[in-house]
């Protein structure tokens, strides 16, 4: 599992996401991270609207867009699965 | 971070092995390289289809995958399925990369004491894979890649 480290919050993209930022990760450091939810965080990263089938996961685990972010979270936005 | 690209889980008398590869596989070799001692054994094969989405033929098809979090979800979904059916152990092999036409993409094996739990098992477990494990594909015809929207039907 990721690491806890202070003040600091790691973001992952993939895929279409990643190619349409122009960088897979990114360190943020938030000024009020008790403030922060992954949703905040998306629309502060500026990378469109949100859009159906796009999901959030927080130290590897699903999350709501709503969910609380903490020091040392590695937060990843993930387009719709295609595997299998 | 690293993470290792296989995870393996033994607990009492179930036993999963979940293993994402960026080199292509045989997958009929992996099964009889795989310890089992059931009477029972469900496999799925996935292969690289010669014609993308849009019905066009493709050049090659692009995996990507969330290391770390895709093997430890499978995982995961293994250990509910195995539970759910009552079946004794599972191997996933799934390749990353760029893979061509007819390249298998995934490998989904359950063995159970019976056909009906392995069954079950087996297709249950390829679902959560499908809709569950953070992969990617990206079609490449004539040097112009899409990113896929969706799984296919079921």
């Amino acid at each position: 599992m990721p690491n806890s480290q202070s003040s600091v919050l790691k973001v992952r993209l993939f895929a279409s996401l990643r190619e349409l930022a122009g960088w897979h990760e990114r360190t943020l450091i938030l000024a009020d991270l008790d403030q922060s939810t992954a949703l905040a965080v998306w629309e502060e990263l500026q990378l469109g609207p949100w859009f159906p089938g796009l999901r959030i996961a927080i130290n590897w685990q699903f999350a709501e867009p709503e969910q609380k972010l903490v020091a040392g979270d590695e937060l990843a936005f993930l387009p719709p699965f295609t595997g299998g | 971070m690293s993470w290792p690209s296989c995870l393996r889980l033994l607990v009492a008398d179930v036993c999963i092995h979940v293993e994402v590869r960026a080199e292509a596989f045989l997958p009929w070799s992996e099964l009889e390289q795989w310890s089992y001692g059931d009477a029972a054994l469900a496999v799925f094969v996935g292969r690289v289809r010669v014609e993308g989405q849009n019905g066009i033929s493709i050049d090659a098809l692009e995996i990507e995958h969330y290391p770390g979090m895709c093997e430890a979800r499978i995982t995961k979904d293994a250990e509910v399925a195995l539970a759910s059916h009552g079946a004794n152990s599972v191997l996933v092999l799934h390749r990353v990369g760029r893979l061509i036409p007819g390249e298998v993409i995934v490998l989904v094996a359950v063995t159970a004491d019976r056909r009906g739990p392995a069954q079950r098992c087996c297709s249950s477990l390829l679902e959560a894979l499908k809709h569950e494990a953070p992969f990617w594909k990206r079609e490449w015809s004539a040097e112009q890649g899409i990113w896929l929207e969706g799984n296919t039907p079921l």
